[in-house]
């Protein structure tokens, strides 16, 4: 039970994508322009997540080793058509809103990521749970970044009013280059209470904790 | 609709799967299984920190032999071990690199301008080469602080990066970053390989000694009293430092830059305690060795030329064997400088620390008549080092030469040396100005005798060390100047009994730059004599190159008949065949022979590493004339302490026993505080430095 | 012809693949740290990208349509991709080894580039012709590579500048790529 929590928290803060482990980018800056937004492809992602570890867990041990990435993949793929499907059936506005990044969830590196480093060589339970936990970690953070570039970009939360009235919209936060400092900030203030925490506990500080694209693994191959 | 896209996705499946099976085996190149498997071990973070494009690139490098098992920085000894495991090398200890800084400047450099733009050396230096006046100075910005991972370096007190040692992980970014080429990455090897370098930061007393000992920093280690420290930097260029510190004539005090404040240094004082203080603790302090190499190298000489050359190839792996043709080791050491300037007690125990390393010994072995070099190749060794000094002495060139009582200065002192003081009798002239004559006058005083000494010029061209002169003078030498000896008086019997001399006066200059003594005729002077030690001049004995029956010998002799070698790297017409000390230079100081051993002792090891002998064009090879100051400002007056002198009087003049004697520690404080802790042109004040007015600014020396 | 200048013009500036269209950051923060690792990393994304929208302009046109197959779209796509690029490699490192030095190590990284694969859809969902396709293609791919290389001389340039330490890394570069978006909106004036 123990360990079934360690890998489903773990995605909720030791490695909480995409601010400890920098993966999956362009949905980050793309889809985050309101908290809605950034909710609806993180309930995606948790789909899809959630499903390709269960599958490649399942397929492990008959999927054969070098071809192993191109079957990744293909599993991915047929769970994004499907959730394309699905959104263009009970979420149409959103699939709309979302565009070209639904079928783009097929390359987000967490998908693959999670696929080869963890899926691949655990049992499908522990596997199921980890996609789990990544897959709302990454939703949280998807959600908070939104609201943050909803608030000040459009002055609403989740589509209501937040800001007062005479709040002019700092335009700025919802478009691109919002997004990129925005992120750059978010992870700056990750890293300096990082670093607090740690020393708080005594730790030796790390400069950069995991802000390397290093654990993906997939380029290493 | 399910059919077809079953149909199409099986179709475009199989295509691509076809496709791809038939262009593996079209395509398929033929790659060394082994990279895969070096790749898999290495971290895989593709940091470039080894220098090759990433990983991948790292990985192929090993395979193919560029690089050792060591290539990856950041993995330490697991990843090493690993890569070490498939390759099927043996990791061995990696020998510990480290930044080091050069640069002792700080913020006691002065700066050319007031710099006021982006706090980043780099940025600075493109602003006429950054604004210290020093051309090679640490710029103290801190971008090699910022630029490491691993939070190694930071910016110390002084305003210069101090590396942490257990942190740093030698990636380089630093010495990449740093404009000024302050910072290097080095090894004990290296350190002990490095040809000093015009742009090094050199005090002009490391630039004048002839081994360039790091005179500053053990000064400066020796003031914090860490003697063990000081000793290891001195062992860095000089492994004889007992001797040195007793019988070196100290040519860095020379250019000393407190000489323009009141009088120099003593530098050589600081040596002989902290050497002094190692051995009276008998501490035998450790020497690092790097790893063994097993390469067996004859080291021909047993003098400080061949323990230096020794000491040096031991400590850099290899496996030097000294072969000497005397009883013991030490060579002039032991068989030319009397007991009373270096007891033989303290040269035996520094001679034995070096042998301690792990160097075989041959006594009693004579090169060409009891062995030759091709006797030694056979043997397995692979490069020769002839230390073999200056023994043979020049002859006065007069009437009666071959008298009974007429001997040369290094026979009499190597008799003396074997312990068998050859009889002379009550009388005795020595001819000759160079300190082989001033210890053969002063040996004869201590053995009861009179002793006049003849020299052809004065008193202020005498080669001789000026406290050796002093100190003769003292005991009772009497001098006579301005004369040479013309003829040899014997008796009946062949012995001699007087020496007749011309008076000379001074022409003009020679040469050699000194004042030529011309005779004046009609002078002659005859001098009651037993014994007439002449000692004008050593020269190698050559003989020992010529081998029975030929005519001509493989090595080049010089037309001063000295043997003919590269300046730089020491190595003879014969490749594998190296000399230095006396040898070459003819006559010359102990530290000389000790800097010439280690600079053999490297053109060894590279040829026998990478086979060729790698020479930087910018070696120090004479002072740089920027650092030599006229005027040295915003100092204070600190008295020299005197020489401390161990013995006086009849207990001087009548036994052997060390005149010399060694500082207190109070002295050594106050002596250490006197240095100036120069770099090439900044120095230690006692006025702020704003206080100071200065347009001194050094050139780059390409 | 004006036609496709403006279609350059637009891939390239307005439009920039990564920094308007927020497609392919992973690798544009993930190579960008050495100008050379980045002229390599861009150069393999144009090569690739317009081959790939080049092959799946086909798929679509004379598979999937006729077939009435839409919406396999993703998994056709990102199958052909795959083994293109496996191909690709296979082919550099057997006739160009030079090339394949050069750019080899980056092929695998392409096949998780989404700037790839979105610029095959987008190039469908925009309804171009081939000759198009292939311009547009190419032109995107030059505006990453362009992106890539600008940042990548920003971040060499960084690394030795004070920064905050809780900035060093991937968030200096987040906000320097934000910043050289907002440089490229000037760009929008232009069509």
């Amino acid at each position: 039970m123990s360990k079934l929590w360690k890998e489903f928290s773990k995605g909720l803060w030791k490695d909480l994508p995409p601010f400890k482990v920098v993966l999956g980018l362009c949905p980050v800056l793309a889809v985050t322009k309101t908290a809605d937004n950034g909710f609806g492809m993180g309930l995606a992602v948790i789909f899809v997540l959630t499903m390709s570890n269960v599958l490649v867990s399942i397929f492990r041990k008959i999927i054969p080793p070098k071809v192993r990435i191109a079957c990744f993949i293909v599993i991915a793929a047929s769970l994004v058509v499907s959730v394309e499907l699905l959104m263009q059936a009970f979420a149409y506005p959103l699939y709309q809103q979302l565009g070209i990044f639904v079928p783009l969830i097929v390359v987000n590196c967490i998908i693959l990521g999670r696929a080869e480093a963890f899926a691949s060589k655990n049992p499908i339970l522990l596997s199921a749970v980890d996609g789990l936990g990544m897959g709302i970690g990454f939703t949280i953070s998807l959600t908070l970044l939104g609201g943050i570039r909803e608030l000040f970009g459009y002055g609403t939360l989740f589509g209501t009013r937040i800001m007062p009235e005479h709040y002019k919209p700092f335009s700025f936060m919802v478009e691109a280059p919002g997004a990129f400092v925005c992120l750059g900030l978010m992870l700056s203030a990750m890293n300096i209470f990082t670093s607090w925490q740690a020393r708080r506990k005594g730790q030796a500080v790390l400069d950069n904790p995991g802000h390397e694209c290093r654990s993906c693994g997939i380029c290493s191959r | 609709m399910i059919l077809n896209s079953l149909l199409v996705l099986m179709g475009l499946g199989f295509t691509a799967a076809t496709i791809l099976a038939v262009a593996s085996k079209i395509l398929h190149v033929k790659e060394d299984p082994r990279i895969a498997q070096v790749e898999d071990v290495l971290p895989g973070v593709n940091c470039g920190g080894c220098g090759y494009a990433g990983c991948n690139g790292a990985a192929n490098a090993v395979v193919e032999g560029k690089s050792g098992a060591n290539v990856c920085v950041i993995g330490g000894i697991e990843t090493a071990q690993a890569v070490g495991a498939v390759m099927g090398l043996e990791v061995l200890d990696m020998e510990l690199e480290l930044a080091f800084r050069d640069c002792t400047g700080g913020q006691r450099a002065e700066e050319l301008f007031n710099y006021e733009g982006a706090g980043n050396c780099r940025a600075q230096a493109l602003l006429y080469g950054g604004a210290k006046t020093c051309p090679e100075g640490c710029l103290g910005l801190g971008t090699c602080e910022a630029v490491c991972p691993f939070d190694a370096i930071h910016m110390g007190p002084e305003g210069l990066p101090v590396v942490d040692p257990l942190a740093c992980r030698a990636c380089r970014k630093c010495v990449e970053a740093c404009p000024r080429g302050v910072l290097s990455i080095v090894s004990m090897s290296a350190k002990l390989l490095h040809l000093e370098e015009v742009n090094d930061c050199l005090a002009p007393c490391q630039q004048k000694c002839p081994a360039n000992i790091n005179i500053p920093r053990y000064i400066e280690a020796a003031k914090n009293g860490d003697y063990a420290g000081a000793v290891n930097i001195i062992r860095e260029r000089n492994p004889l430092l007992l001797v040195c510190g007793r019988v070196c004539p100290r040519p860095c005090e020379l250019d000393c830059r407190r000489t323009h404040v009141d009088e120099a240094v003593g530098i050589n004082m600081i040596k002989r305690f902290v050497a002094d203080w190692e051995m009276n603790n008998n501490l035998r302090l450790h020497i690092p060795c790097a790893k063994e190499t097993g390469r067996k190298i004859a080291v021909i000489g047993g003098g400080p030329a061949g323990l230096s050359c020794a000491n040096f190839l031991r400590r850099l792996g290899h496996s030097p064997t000294i072969i000497e043709a005397m009883p013991e080791l030490g060579g002039q050491l032991r068989y030319g400088i009397p007991e009373y300037r270096l007891p033989k007690k303290d040269l035996a125990w520094e001679i034995q620390g070096i042998l301690d390393l792990g160097i075989d010994v041959r006594l009693n072995q004579k090169l060409g008549t009891n062995f030759t070099i091709n006797d030694l190749e056979e043997e397995g060794f692979e490069a020769f080092f002839m230390g073999i000094g200056a023994w043979a002495s020049g002859t006065m060139r007069i009437d009666g030469e071959k008298a009974q009582g007429v001997i040369s200065g290094t026979e009499f002192l190597t008799g003396i040396g074997l312990g068998q003081p050859p009889n002379i009798g009550d009388n005795v002239i020595v001819v000759g100005g160079g300190n082989t004559a001033i210890d053969a006058a002063r040996t004869s005083i201590r053995l009861g005798c009179d002793v006049t000494l003849l020299y052809r010029r004065t008193r202020a061209e005498m080669p001789a060390n000026i406290e050796e002169i002093e100190g003769a003078a003292d005991e009772g030498v009497k001098f006579i100047f301005l004369s040479a000896p013309t003829k040899v008086i014997m008796d009946d019997k062949g012995k001699a009994t007087h020496l007749e001399c011309i008076s000379m006066e001074l022409g003009e200059p020679d040469d050699s730059g000194r004042r030529r003594p011309v005779p004046i005729e009609g002078t002659e002077e005859r001098y009651p004599a037993d014994t007439i030690i002449s000692a004008i001049g050593q020269k190698p004995q050559l003989s020992c190159f010529y081998t029975e029956g030929e005519e001509q010998c493989n090595i080049d002799f010089t037309r001063w008949r000295t043997i003919d070698a590269h300046p730089q790297t020491l190595q003879t017409s014969i490749p594998m065949v190296f000399a230095g000390g006396d040898a070459v230079s003819g006559p010359d100081s102990v530290i000389s022979a000790v800097g010439a051993g280690r600079i053999a002792a490297r053109s060894i090891h590279y040829l026998l590493t990478i086979g060729k002998i790698p020479l930087a064009d910018n070696t120090l090879r004479r002072l740089i004339p920027y650092t030599l100051f006229k005027d040295v400002d915003g100092c204070k007056n600190k008295t020299r302490t005197p020489m401390p002198h161990n013995c006086s009087g009849d207990d001087r003049i009548s036994t052997f026993k060390e005149i010399e004697g060694c500082l207190t520690e109070e002295e050594l404080q106050h002596e250490t505080s006197r240095c100036l802790r120069c770099g090439l042109i900044c120095y230690d004040r006692d006025i702020p430095l704003e206080n100071v007015f200065t347009n001194r600014v050094g050139e780059k020396v390409e | 012809m004006k036609e496709y200048f403006l279609l350059f013009i637009s891939a390239i500036f307005v439009n920039n693949i990564v920094l308007a269209q927020y497609l392919g950051n992973c690798p544009f923060i993930g190579t960008s740290k050495k100008i050379s690792v980045a002229i390599g990393m861009g150069s393999a994304v144009v090569f690739v990208a317009t081959m790939s929208a080049s092959i799946t302009w086909a798929v679509q046109e004379y598979l999937l349509d006729p077939m009435g197959l839409q919406y396999l779209q993703t998994l056709t796509f990102i199958l052909v991709i795959a083994s293109l690029v496996q191909f690709v490699e296979m082919f550099l490192k057997k006739a160009v080894p030079p090339l394949y030095k050069s750019l080899g190590i980056f092929l695998p990284l392409i096949t998780t580039n989404c700037a790839v694969m979105g610029i095959a859809i987008i190039c469908q969902r925009e309804e171009f012709s081939f000759i198009k396709t292939v311009a547009f293609s190419f032109a995107c791919g030059m505006g990453f590579m362009l992106a890539l290389i600008v940042l990548s001389a920003i971040r060499e340039r960084i690394e030795v500048s004070r920064t905050p330490k809780s900035m060093k890394g991937t968030p200096i570069a987040l906000i320097m790529a934000g910043l050289m978006s907002l440089a490229f909106f000037a760009f929008k004036g232009m069509i």
